[in-house]
């Protein structure tokens, strides 16, 4: 207590969450369930379309559980969700893999570029995902530029069809489309590191490669949690990367399937039920990586 | 309810003489269409549990659609309202120029909202929140909107252009005899296009033109549309079943195998602008095509490419898919009168000409001659075949409204093909 200052009421600072919790109630609980209501609610006799229903103890839940027993059970969603896990968890890999030197040479290296180069790895993001994905496409045409130079440079005899349906084209177009998302946390997180921590593994006899692995990538670990998490969550939901880089059902992710149920008129309460289930397995890895934190921030306080 | 041509899903890549870029459906997934599910709630869903059955009209089975005491048409001999004229169509349909004389000619002005998709539009006139007077509905949404008196019935009084222009099989069309609440707007056939550029063959000297888009030689570079209702009954025709609305589980099971094969044997793609857009791109060659789409693709070939070499092929005899859109009047309209004039002055045969010389859809006007479409320039000598002449629209196959049942088996095929299981 401050002397001679006002006494605050109790809880007083904890107001200064409120605009932040209602906002969080909003626009995450109020359209989350929303959601709910949908894919839980009843089908318009009239019309065939989905119409909420806001009481739960009148929800009903057969297609909630005929997309999780399928999910379960080797149907089409089991599918299109063991592909999209695959292109997700490849994706993720190929960011860390360009990623983390990235962010490493700009933290450690950077000096006095630090912030060009920052900026420069912002810059993409000036122009929205849909016009940098339509420049994608322009690229990767048969006669575009990808293929020119390949060609030119040897590595390629024919142009490649980088459009037709190519899984490879898809996670590549996701790598793109996060990987600055993933630079940044990641930057931040190498940016603490202590410069003396690294030195003084240096003095007591380390090589680079084993300063690196022993000190820096261990206290890398939280930044590589949070920009994996950042970049993994939306990834999961992406639907007009397949969209736009390959307009074919062989790549079609769990976004494309929520995209599609969504529209097809009498598929909303399937949608919405995709939807639904979509956000429970991604708050499962979000539940996941808070455990995480906690944990290391009470070894750290410990 | 299948999607329509111009259903975009989340937005249509216009260029050239159209808007570039339609508004993304951008990142939020599933909960920003849940907005209109939430306007929605207001009314709670459903103006009633249906009693009467929904008759699903054909050529066959006529049907008159009922009129309620409680939904009476607007009297003769009124004067037009003063607006503004509330427009609800599907996005770039009707040329804002056409519009513009509207206005001009009447002295009102008009508002245009638009809709990607029928269920979108369906659901905000159900929602009430804005009075629209004019609709363009499916028809297979209008016996439903009819049931739910959402639509107003039309004192054709003050649309003589109907019976004086239009041709004589829709001024009394089998989906709504009489035209009780609908005119109709445009006339289509779905058939396949191609680039003679990159298929050396003529498609239509095949045995089965359909068969093209199996044909691996062109693996990489077939479209179809993401419609389920156009590519499935176009596999029925290709196998030869006439009844592209049937329920049979043989045959369905059969579609289904065609249509998934699709996938793998020339890495199909589905899109609902490679038509008019994709096709003269050089995106495809060879893509499922509506007859309006290919009438406009010359305008979206690059420049100075040669438009000759899109090519349009539909049975011949007219036994090929065939539809029409309509115009209709919502009951809740504030300018009913103007809203009339509006569906009288699209049947005029002047603003017929200059919709379609912008629009590529063809309006079903007697004075329309196939024969001068092409010398007038309105369309491409070499995409004549587009042209849809009056007997199609007798002799054509219809997609007409499934029953609920046969719609869901339907969708889970297509839902299949969609997840590429």
């Amino acid at each position: 207590m401050k002397p001679g200052g006002m006494r605050l009421p109790r809880g007083f600072w904890r107001l200064f969450a409120l605009p932040g919790v209602l906002w969080l109630v909003a626009f995450f609980v109020v359209p989350f369930y929303a959601i709910a209501a949908v894919a839980m609610g009843r089908l318009d006799p009239l019309f065939g379309t989905s119409a909420p229903v806001w009481n739960p103890i009148e929800w009903d839940t057969t297609i909630l559980t005929d997309v999780l027993s399928d999910i379960a059970g080797g149907g089409i969603f089991q599918t299109v969700f063991f592909r999209t896990c695959l292109y997700v968890v490849i994706a993720v890999a190929m960011c860390l893999l360009i990623g983390y030197p990235v962010a490493y040479y700009i933290a450690r290296h950077g000096g006095r570029l630090k912030v060009l180069l920052l900026l420069l790895v912002i810059a993409p993001f000036w122009i929205n995902y849909l016009m940098r994905m339509l420049a994608w496409i322009n690229v990767l045409q048969d006669d575009g530029y990808v293929n020119r130079i390949l060609m030119f440079v040897g590595l390629l005899d024919a142009p490649r069809s980088w459009l037709d349906g190519q899984p490879s084209t898809v996670v590549l177009g996701l790598v793109y489309g996060y990987i600055p998302f993933l630079i940044l946390p990641l930057y931040a997180a190498l940016d603490r590191i202590d410069q003396r921590l690294i030195e003084a593994a240096r003095d007591l006899g380390a090589s680079s490669w084993r300063a690196f692995t022993k000190v820096t990538l261990p206290l890398s670990k939280q930044g590589i949690l949070a920009g994996s998490v950042i970049i993994t969550l939306p990834m999961f939901g992406d639907y007009y990367t397949p969209d736009l880089l390959s307009q074919s059902p062989r790549t079609s992710m769990f976004g494309n399937q929520i995209d599609f149920f969504i529209h097809s008129g009498t598929g909303e309460a399937t949608g919405a039920t995709l939807a639904l289930v979509l956000s429970g397995f991604v708050s499962l890895l979000m539940i996941y990586y808070l455990v995480s934190v906690a944990r290391s921030s009470r070894e750290a306080s410990s | 309810m299948p999607t329509h041509r111009r259903s975009g899903g989340w937005g249509r890549r216009s260029i050239d003489r159209r808007q570039f870029l339609k508004e993304t459906a951008g990142t939020a997934v599933a909960v920003s269409s849940l907005g209109a599910l939430m306007a929605a709630c207001g009314n709670d869903g459903s103006p009633s549990r249906s009693v009467a059955a929904i008759e699903v009209a054909s050529p066959e089975n006529p049907v008159t659609l009922d009129l309620f005491d409680d939904n009476p048409s607007i009297d003769s001999g009124l004067e037009p309202e003063a607006g503004p004229l509330r427009i609800f169509n599907w996005s770039e349909y009707i040329w804002l120029r056409v519009v513009k004389d509207f206005e001009e000619e009447f002295g009102v002005e008009v508002e245009i909202t638009t809709f990607q998709n029928m269920s979108e539009g369906v659901a905000k006139l159900r929602a009430g929140g804005t009075d629209f007077d004019v609709f363009f509905p499916t028809i297979d949404q209008v016996p439903k909107l009819v049931a739910a008196k959402l639509l107003q019935p039309l004192n054709l009084s003050y649309v003589p252009n109907l019976k004086a222009n239009v041709w004589p099989d829709l001024v009394d069309p089998f989906y709504d005899q009489g035209s009780r609440y609908t005119v109709p707007y445009t006339t289509y056939t779905t058939g396949v296009a191609y680039r003679t550029d990159m298929v050396s063959e003529d498609v239509g000297s095949r045995t089965n033109p359909y068969d093209i888009f199996w044909d691996s030689q062109y693996s990489g570079k077939v479209g179809i549309y993401d419609d389920y209702r156009e590519v499935m009954s176009m596999i029925m025709l290709r196998n030869g079943h006439t009844d592209i609305n049937t329920g049979d589980p043989e045959i369905l099971e059969e579609t289904k195998q065609d249509l998934l094969s699709l996938i793998d044997d020339v890495r199909v793609k589905t899109t609902i602008d490679g038509a008019y857009s994709g096709l003269p791109e050089g995106k495809f060659a060879v893509h499922q095509a509506w007859s309006g789409d290919m009438i406009a693709s010359p305008f979206y070939m690059p420049r100075g490419e040669d438009p000759s070499v899109l090519r349009y092929w539909t049975p011949p005899d007219g036994r090929g898919s065939v539809g029409n859109d309509l115009i209709s009047i919502p009951r809740s309209s504030q300018n009913p009168v103007l809203a009339h004039l509006f569906l009288n002055y699209m049947l005029d045969n002047d603003v017929a000409f200059k919709n379609f010389s912008w629009n590529g859809y063809q309006p079903p006007i007697t004075a329309m001659d196939p024969a001068t479409l092409v010398s007038d320039g309105y369309v491409l000598e070499t995409l004549e075949s587009a042209i849809v002449l009056p007997q199609n629209v007798s002799r054509g196959y219809r997609q007409l409204a499934l029953l609920p049942e046969v719609d869901a088996r339907w969708q889970s095929i297509w839902s299949e093909f969609k997840a590429g299981a």
